[in-house]
């Protein structure tokens, strides 16, 4: 599904350049969960901004489906995010003046699903995250645990192929935290692509591979199934 | 999607209440401002335009030029031949109507007895060429009798009450009875003529009142307003080309002598009836008309107070763009193209426009009555509900939304997702540098207002009390009659009995009023009189008025009854003696002079003095005595001691009342005349100081604002520096500072447009102050005092706020 090869990526400011890619080439297949771990500042989270579009690379080659997506123009990238990826966040992201149910169908609205369906599809999700009961309420009135499983809920209303995640328990306690990962693993076992960044050994497990990053390159890959 | 939009734009809007409010108030005063000056701009252009034929009618106009071609008089009546020779020599012309105003004339029904100020002499075109609503009578020969008259229903009601007003008999001036031959509804406000009486034009040629030959022959009495309509799209000013040559086919003149022709001296020109109010300027029109300038110097104000309610949107949606960033980067993370987050900031600045327009519409009839009694004026919001212009007005949200919100939208919109998402984001150099921009444009506009402000007000204060050349405190004036034409020194005698009336005297003009009357003059050259290349301005007085007036006499004397000849004696103002080429005054005095063709000597030499107001520089004036029974005076000035003035007021009422019990008695002080003169500018000067306020309110609303989320960005760093000693008046200083700046570089800015906007608006003054450096320096310093105290009040609460909790917020 994900294939990078010789992916490279700095930043510059005036007087420092930091290489936070570094020919880095790697594959995920379809259905995988796949974590990326490795100390602070490895380039961890500049790899997921790429991989969801959300940022480009400097150099390299990045195909998404087979497609080649490196150079793609922004109006592009967006138009493959909104169908193909769904994104979680360790800061949960949700919009403080929105409800649950406003956060969940927005991207539903980007996609251009008419109303009713909407209504539909939201409720859906909300159900299986179960937290429907929530549905009118706003993230300033959920607890942590509430609010990252509303976010997953927003990352997987459009049934994407992709889910990137970065640290998406390091905002939580254990439990919540395991319930968010149960609710990932789910997800994959559904047949959704998971990329996970992470700090966390005991998430790591939920994966079935774990890249280890190191100064912008991939060092050891451990297969866990 | 819009729904959406909205949905978080009211959400936004609650949550941030105060920032809220300042972009909903700025807008709708800036907004209301727009309609207020709209309004009064519609109004002005608005004159005239009810008539059906608006634009198939013209006015003639006159000008009279001197030897050099300058035009000393531009008048917008002229002499009663003109009108039926128009017509007769001009067949494209399909009518033509005249007005001609009689001034303030006494009416008599029964035991009602009033002064009447808007009688015209008019014909029955008069109905065909405007549109005048007629109530009752004939339009086709409601005004072909001699001594009909036709009233507006006011007029009928106040002398008729009730009953029916049709071949009622009014008496005028205890002279002539008049018959109502019908009636008309007033003419609305926005008509440049507004007659209470229309009086038969034939009346005019009984030889009492005027005469068929004056009709036909008098062509120096430049008093008769006339219209022309002309066909359909016809291009009227090709008939100013022909006028030359008809002007000398009719006027008398020497046929030998070419350079005497009448064209030489006189123009005819055709005027626009719907640029009479705005552009008519000429030296006599029948009411005070408007003035373009003004117009266009408060649409410039509105446009100004608007522009600095959406730089107030503009800065504080940037400034509390990294609120709003977190928003943005998960709307593009969930799929939102940029144009879409455009869109939606967009929609967002154009819904609180919609708003704004709502209540700005409310607040402007609310505003209307004190815009009325500021101006004097009856606008109406009724003006803004035509199609054409509330079409405008209904779109205008969106204009200004998007002029307040493009910048914003683009600049959100331009956020990276990663970088907001993580936290990494910081509002960048740039947009803080343009948000200074805006702001020193925003206090840019505001001290170019105060300037003005301060110099109209300084200007005004000038002309009010300035000297004049004269003393004109405590002088009483009052409609001549001519009643009084035979027993005139008696009516004097009998108001000397109060010894606190000490002087009394009538003119053809008195000062505060123009300068209209001229006669060729001729003086002294070797043994005979030639001609002066020189316009002097004559004022037919008797032999109290520079006594009454205390106009200085700078050489020989003023005029007296002791000397018989002084019926034919001339007085001279300075003015005169230079244009006539004398070094001193005193060389003038005693020669022979002629004017009008009566020959005569100097007698005296008068100091100059300010006959008209500030705008008109001081003319060669001439006094002359008239013949007795001339008819040339207009009014009666009387001087008093100016003490008990209520009771000696009672007794010129009192002997007027034994003079002319068959007139009204009507006074005005000559104070009040001169400050009449002035109360455009007045009007002007308080309109200017309102809106000055309003807009650095606005402005200084908008400091708030940005301040207020400046000094929160900075906690942190005031924690520290506390904590590292700093005293609260350090901390007050360094957020001060920053704005304080801004405001220094506004003033330089401001400084140069300010003196040229000043310096031009003082042009049209022939007497005017001098810009002075410090009202500059006022300025600034205004401007700065009150943002300083805007900003201030935040910056003292940041800098005494406990260190540690801001450090612990962190």
């Amino acid at each position: 599904m994900i294939k990078i090869t010789e992916l490279q990526k700095s930043y510059r400011t005036e007087e420092v350049e930091t290489i936070a890619l570094n020919k880095l080439t790697f594959e995920v297949k379809e259905g995988e969960f796949v974590s990326v771990m490795g100390p602070s500042g490895c380039g961890k989270s500049t790899l997921l901004n790429i991989l969801g579009l959300l940022d480009d690379p400097d150099g390299g080659s990045f195909l998404f489906n087979g497609i080649e997506v490196a150079h793609f123009n922004e109006r592009k990238r967006a138009d493959l995010r909104k169908r193909n990826i769904g994104f979680v966040f360790q800061s949960f992201n949700l919009i403080d003046e929105l409800t649950v149910f406003e956060n969940v169908e927005l991207p539903l609205i980007y996609l251009g699903v008419k109303g009713p369906e909407r209504k539909q599809r939201v409720e859906v999700v909300l159900d299986k995250m179960q937290i429907m009961h929530r549905r009118n309420h706003y993230p300033q009135q959920l607890s942590g645990g509430q609010q990252q499983r509303v976010a997953v809920a927003r990352a997987v209303v459009n049934n994407p192929k992709l889910i990137l995640a970065d640290e998406p328990t390091g905002n939580l306690d254990s439990s919540n935290g395991n319930e968010v990962m149960t609710l990932l693993t789910d997800l994959n076992e559904q047949g959704t692509t998971i990329i996970m960044v992470t700090h966390s050994e005991h998430d790591s497990k939920y994966s079935h591979r774990i890249i280890r990053m190191l100064d912008g390159q991939a060092v050891t890959e451990n297969i866990l199934i | 999607m819009l729904k959406n939009y909205f949905k978080i734009a009211f959400r936004n809007m609650a949550r941030y209440k105060v920032i809220s409010f300042i972009n909903l108030f700025g807008l709708t005063v800036g907004l209301s401002c727009c309609l207020l000056i709209l309004t009064y701009i519609l109004h002005e252009e608005s004159y005239d335009r009810y008539n059906s034929k608006a634009s198939r009618i013209w006015r003639v106009t006159r000008s009279f030029n001197n030897k050099d071609g300058i035009v000393s008089l531009h008048l917008g009546a002229v002499a009663p031949p003109f009108g039926p020779l128009l017509q007769n020599d001009f067949p494209d012309i399909q009518k033509v109507t005249r007005l001609l105003p009689t001034g303030v004339t006494p009416v008599r029904y029964e035991d009602k007895l009033f002064n009447e100020d808007n009688i015209f002499f008019a014909d029955n075109d008069l109905f065909s060429v405007f549109d005048v609503n007629i109530l009752k009578g004939d339009r086709t020969n409601a005004l072909t009798d001699p001594f009909s008259i036709v009233i507006t229903e006011e007029v009928a009601h106040k002398y008729f009450g009730d009953a029916d007003p049709i071949n009622k008999v009014v008496r005028m001036d205890n002279r002539y009875n008049l018959r109502v031959s019908g009636i008309i509804a007033p003419l609305p406000e926005n008509s440049h003529f507004h007659p209470s009486i229309l009086l038969s034009f034939n009346t005019l040629k009984d030889s009492a009142i005027y005469g068929e030959k004056n009709l036909a022959t008098n062509w120096g009495n430049n008093a008769f307003f006339t219209y022309l309509l002309l066909p359909e799209n016809y291009p009227a000013k090709s008939l100013e080309a022909r006028f030359p040559a008809f002007i000398d086919r009719h006027m008398p003149y020497n046929k030998k002598d070419p350079a005497s022709q009448p064209s030489k001296y006189t123009k005819l020109f055709v005027q626009k009836l719907t640029d009479i109010h705005l552009h008519g300027h000429t030296d006599e029109e029948i009411e005070t008309n408007g003035d373009s300038s003004r117009v266009t110097i408060f649409g410039a104000i509105a446009l100004f107070i608007l522009l600095i309610a959406c730089i107030n949107y503009m800065n504080l949606s940037t400034a509390r763009s990294t609120l709003r960033a977190k928003e943005i980067g998960i709307r593009k993370v969930s799929g939102a193209q940029r144009h879409e987050i455009i869109t939606q900031f967009l929609s967002e600045s154009v819904l609180i426009s919609w708003f704004a327009i709502i209540l700005a519409a409310a607040l402007t009839i609310l505003l209307l009555p004190w815009l009325n009694g500021l101006t004097g004026l009856h606008l109406s919001a009724q003006l803004l509900l035509k199609p054409a212009v509330l079409i405008p007005i209904v779109l205008t949200p969106f204009v200004v939304g998007i002029l307040s919100g493009i910048y914003p939208a683009l600049f959100m919109s331009s956020f990276q997702p990663v970088k907001v998402l993580k936290g990494l984001f910081k509002a960048g150099g740039k947009t803080v540098s343009f948000r200074k921009v805006l702001v020193v444009l925003q206090f840019s506009i505001s001290i170019v207002l105060l300037i003005s402000t301060t110099i109209v007000f300084q200007q005004l204060d000038y002309m009010q009390h300035a000297k004049l050349g004269f003393d004109k405190e405590h002088i009483v004036t009052l409609a001549y009659n001519n009643g009084l034409d035979k027993t005139f020194e008696s009516f004097r005698n009998a108001l000397r009995q109060d010894p606190h009336v000490l002087a009394a005297t009538r003119s053809s003009r008195i000062p505060s009023g123009r300068l209209l009357d001229e006669q060729g003059a001729q003086t002294e050259a070797g043994d005979s009189l030639r001609p002066v290349n020189a316009d002097i301005k004559y004022v037919a007085v008797d032999h109290d008025f520079v006594k009454t007036y205390g106009i200085p006499i700078k050489a020989g004397r003023d005029f007296s009854r002791n000397y018989a000849t002084d019926s034919t004696g001339y007085l001279l103002n300075v003015a005169a003696t230079k244009v006539l080429g004398m070094k001193t005054p005193e060389e003038m005095v005693g020669r022979n002079f002629a004017y009008g063709g009566v020959k005569g000597k100097v007698v005296g030499i008068m100091g100059d003095f300010n006959f008209e107001d500030m705008h008109q520089s001081i003319l060669p004036i001439i006094f002359v005595i008239p013949p007795a029974n001339s008819d040339q005076f207009g009014r009666i000035s009387i001087k008093l001691a100016g003490n008990d003035i209520r009771a000696t007021m009672a007794h010129v009422e009192k002997v007027w009342k034994q003079y002319l019990p068959e007139v009204p008695f009507e006074s005005t002080f000559l104070d009040e005349r001169f400050d009449k003169l002035y109360k455009s500018e007045q009007q002007q000067g308080s309109l200017f100081t309102t809106f000055a306020g309003i807009a650095i309110f606005i402005a200084c609303l908008g400091l708030l604002g940005l301040s207020a989320f400046a000094i929160s960005q900075r906690i942190k760093e005031i924690g520290v520096r506390k904590v590292l000693g700093a005293s609260t008046g350090s901390i007050v200083t360094l957020l001060s500072t920053d704005f304080l700046k801004l405001i220094a570089v506004a003033a330089v800015i401001a400084f140069p447009i300010g003196w040229y906007t000043m310096h031009s608006w003082l042009a049209d003054f022939a007497y005017r102050i001098s810009i002075q450096w410090w009202v500059f320096i006022a300025a600034g310093v205004l401007a700065a005092a009150v943002a300083l105290f805007t900003i201030g009040f935040q910056a003292i609460k940041a800098a005494i706020a406990n260190p540690v909790k801001a450090l612990r917020s962190e």
